[in-house]
């Protein structure tokens, strides 16, 4: 994304640009990038984020600090792996209310494989092929059978869901590999000028948890790599193009040859794979799992709106894996920042949805850029 | 005056930690001068620390009151605490007494308090709130702990960071919090299913749990079934999931109702459920038939209920408690110096009946959470 880069830089590189008179005349100007930018789908809301980052920096001295920066990836980067592949099955014009139960249902059969004593890498692969099969019946009933694809996963993602409460017993479990050990180290303090030792907890987790979500930066890597490589997949591959295809035209998609049903399965399987996979990271986060269907639900809505804040269409044909990112880090910052100006939880869904109101029509203004750009 | 010099020794102490400034070397001797200006001073000086005012005024006594207080924070302005309360049901009406004794507690001992976590028992969520919490320097937390493991790592995290952390409402045992402020759960559902065995002697008896395997109310439904098991009798319990929303426990148990005739006894072990169970009760009809009846908490419906005879009990857990005693404890904590503060605190098995449940009828109460003036009040 050559364009992305460029223009999201474009304040910085505005002073640079005009000094180099051959610069200047063989590339477009700073107004031109800011312009060409903006007509990206994701243009504008990344003009919203950076809005609503700001405020928050400027309200709260411990916004933009690298502890907050910390604290904040929980909040977006599993939501931007569930977008992402809400994204991809959004552009080819279908949309999976499952996510949420696939989200509980995966490290439930995760901690089953590992009762039955199968080493963790196994029990990962698995878990994905749990949830890919749950991909798989939602694409052959929307696509084969003919039930439109809202129903189909309206059905699985109570079907799942209750599936994980009998699989479960209802009782939370711990997660296999995600064990917390304390050790006790002699930490030397300065106190007064004098030295004391003082012993310490330090908590530790194994190397598999702190790969699949259990470390810092795990999710924000596996969502930037996830991330990255839907929006390759969808701008380079003949996958991605047929999938635009078919989400902007479905008939004659099909009359031009793209075989669609396997288009569509192809994308709901991705689609539940992710959401089995980020099921698997966040239970390893909190190192145990809650059968706890009432926020399936909830967990599926935020994937969605971020993929939709992110310039994804509810009618398919257009969308972005990059936006689904940048969509859920919005919403992460919104949450993250009201929590940390300290919002009860009585006013944080009132403010968040005057937030996102505000945002959206501050991002529908800015993205009017498009209409007049006259690009292409 | 030997404790004043003592005290003056000690002050003076911890200021030399402290690199010397103008600002401190006036506190030192403001200090001085109040204190050593008498016992009237130090009166005054003990009478303001007791009413716990953070509010700095101009005058000489309240100097030395305010000063040693700043440097157990390690100095600064005396801004209010602010406590964080991280709850797994944000919005629901049980917490609403819970609310107003955090708010009341902090009217009193002039601090702020936040109300954060999740609206539907979601863990992670309410991890990351805890995590916020950290990172916007608050100056205690008191969380629910619905999860076993889940928030050992973020209270470790905020103990390190020497923020203290109390459990209300829900505890976990490995958890490293100070204390615990709430029911003993286990013990309540032993209790509870005493109460079964006692009213129904055999037959069917339907036990509801909103959402089954949370660590807050499952441990009761574990307890019942564990005094009904030990009894040995007759007694046949059947564990009903009724969901997490009230209008879905209503439909529930309806539908159990009119499927299961036979049933002798309907008993919930959460608030939802047992007003359900009232309202059921009474649109069958069953209390003419002789079921019986029982469950948890006190929502409107179920305090009706109750004196209706709809129920013959539900056991109060003082919600208002597990709100207002976190913030004293944490308060106290911060004040003195992680000396003092925390302590266990069981806020309750009180089991309510026809008679007992009238006053709670008849009074509107911030205890309760049906009134919104402010309970407990700075004399």
């Amino acid at each position: 994304m050559p364009v992305l880069r460029s223009g999201g830089r474009a304040p910085a590189t505005a002073p640079a640009a005009p000094s180099p008179q051959q610069a200047r005349a063989r590339r477009p100007g700073a107004a031109e990038v800011g312009k060409r930018f903006l007509t990206l789908r994701e243009g504008s809301i990344v003009v919203v984020t950076v809005l609503a980052i700001l405020y928050f920096s400027l309200k709260t001295d411990r916004f933009f600090t690298t502890d907050n920066f910390k604290t904040l990836l929980p909040y977006f980067a599993p939501f931007a792996i569930l977008a992402a592949g809400e994204a991809l099955l959004m552009i080819s014009g279908e949309i999976d209310l499952s996510i949420g139960s696939v989200f509980l249902f995966s490290p439930f059969m995760f901690y089953e494989f590992s009762q039955a004593g199968l080493p963790l890498i196994p029990c990962l692969i698995l878990a994905l092929l749990c949830a890919s099969a749950v991909g798989l019946l939602n694409g052959v009933l929307t696509e084969v059978i003919g039930v439109s694809s809202f129903i189909t996963t309206l059905g699985t993602l109570l079907g799942v869901g209750g599936l994980t409460l009998i699989i479960s017993h209802a009782a939370p479990v711990a997660m296999p590999g995600a064990e917390v050990t304390s050790t006790t180290v002699n930490v030397t303090h300065v106190i007064n000028g004098q030295t004391v030792v003082l012993p310490e907890k330090v908590n530790h987790i194994g190397t598999f948890a702190k790969i699949f979500g259990g470390g810092i930066y795990s999710e924000l890597i596996w969502a930037l790599v996830i991330v990255i490589g839907v929006q390759v997949l969808l701008r380079m591959t003949r996958w991605g193009m047929h999938t635009i295809a078919v989400g902007g035209n479905k008939l004659g998609a099909s009359e031009a040859g793209i075989k669609v049903r396997v288009v569509v399965i192809r994308n709901f399987i991705m689609c539940s794979a992710f959401a089995g996979l980020v099921g698997i990271f966040e239970a390893t986060r909190a190192s145990s799992v809650t059968p706890d269907t009432a926020g399936a639900s909830e967990t599926m809505f935020r994937a969605v709106s971020a993929a939709v804040i992110g310039g994804t269409l509810l009618t398919g044909g257009e969308g972005t894996a990059i936006g689904a990112l940048i969509g859920a880090l919005f919403l992460g910052v919104l949450r993250d920042g009201l929590t940390l100006q300290g919002i009860s939880a009585d006013y944080l869904d009132f403010i968040l949805g005057i937030a996102i109101l505000l945002a959206m029509v501050i991002n529908v203004y800015v993205g009017r850029v498009r209409k007049g750009s006259g690009r292409g | 005056l030997d404790p004043v010099h003592e005290a003056l020794e000690r002050l003076e102490w911890e200021d030399d930690r402290q690199e010397e400034t103008p600002r401190s070397r006036f506190r030192a001797f403001s200090r001085r001068a109040a204190l050593t200006g008498g016992a009237a001073g130090v009166a005054a000086s003990i009478l303001a620390a007791c009413g716990g005012s953070s509010k700095s005024t101009t005058t000489g006594t309240a100097a030395a009151s305010g000063t040693p207080a700043s440097g157990v924070f390690g100095g600064g302005a005396s801004k209010p605490l602010k406590f964080a309360f991280v709850n797994h049901v944000t919005t629901n009406p049980f917490f609403v007494p819970t609310k107003y004794g955090a708010e009341d507690a902090c009217k009193l001992l002039g601090c702020t308090y936040q109300w954060t976590g999740s609206e539907n028992s979601n863990v992670n969520e309410m991890v990351n709130a805890t995590n916020s919490a950290i990172t916007g320097g608050v100056d205690g937390i008191a969380v629910a702990l619905v999860d076993e493991k889940a928030f050992n790592s973020p209270v470790d995290a905020a103990l390190k960071a020497k923020i203290p952390v109390v459990a209300y409402n829900a505890d976990a045992k490995s958890n490293a919090r100070l204390a615990y402020i709430g029911q003993d759960l286990f013990v309540s559902g032993q209790e509870m299913g005493k109460r079964i065995i006692s009213l129904v002697k055999n037959g069917d008896v339907a036990l509801f749990i909103a959402t089954p395997g949370s660590a807050n109310i499952q441990p009761r439904i574990d307890g019942a079934l564990d005094s009904i098991k030990k009894s040995g009798g007759g007694i046949t319990p059947h564990t009903v999931a009724t969901g997490a929303a009230v209008p879905a426990e209503l439909s529930t148990i309806d539908a159990y109702v009119s499927g299961h005739p036979n049933t002798k006894g309907l008993f919930a072990v959460d608030a939802g459920s047992t007003q359900s169970v009232a309202q059921v009760m009474q649109k069958h009809g069953l209390r003419s038939k002789g079921v019986k009846g029982g469950g948890y908490d006190l929502t409107p419906v179920t305090q009706k209920g109750l004196a209706n005879d709809m129920l013959d009990f539900t056991i109060d857990q003082q919600p208002y408690l597990q709100g207002f005693l976190p913030v004293l404890e944490l308060y106290l904590y911060k004040q003195s110096g992680t000396l003092s503060g925390i302590a266990d605190v069981n806020t309750g098995l009180k089991f309510l009946d026809k008679t007992t449940v009238v006053p709670y009828n008849s009074t509107k109460s911030r205890y309760e959470g049906s009134s919104t003036s402010a309970g407990v009040a700075k004399a």
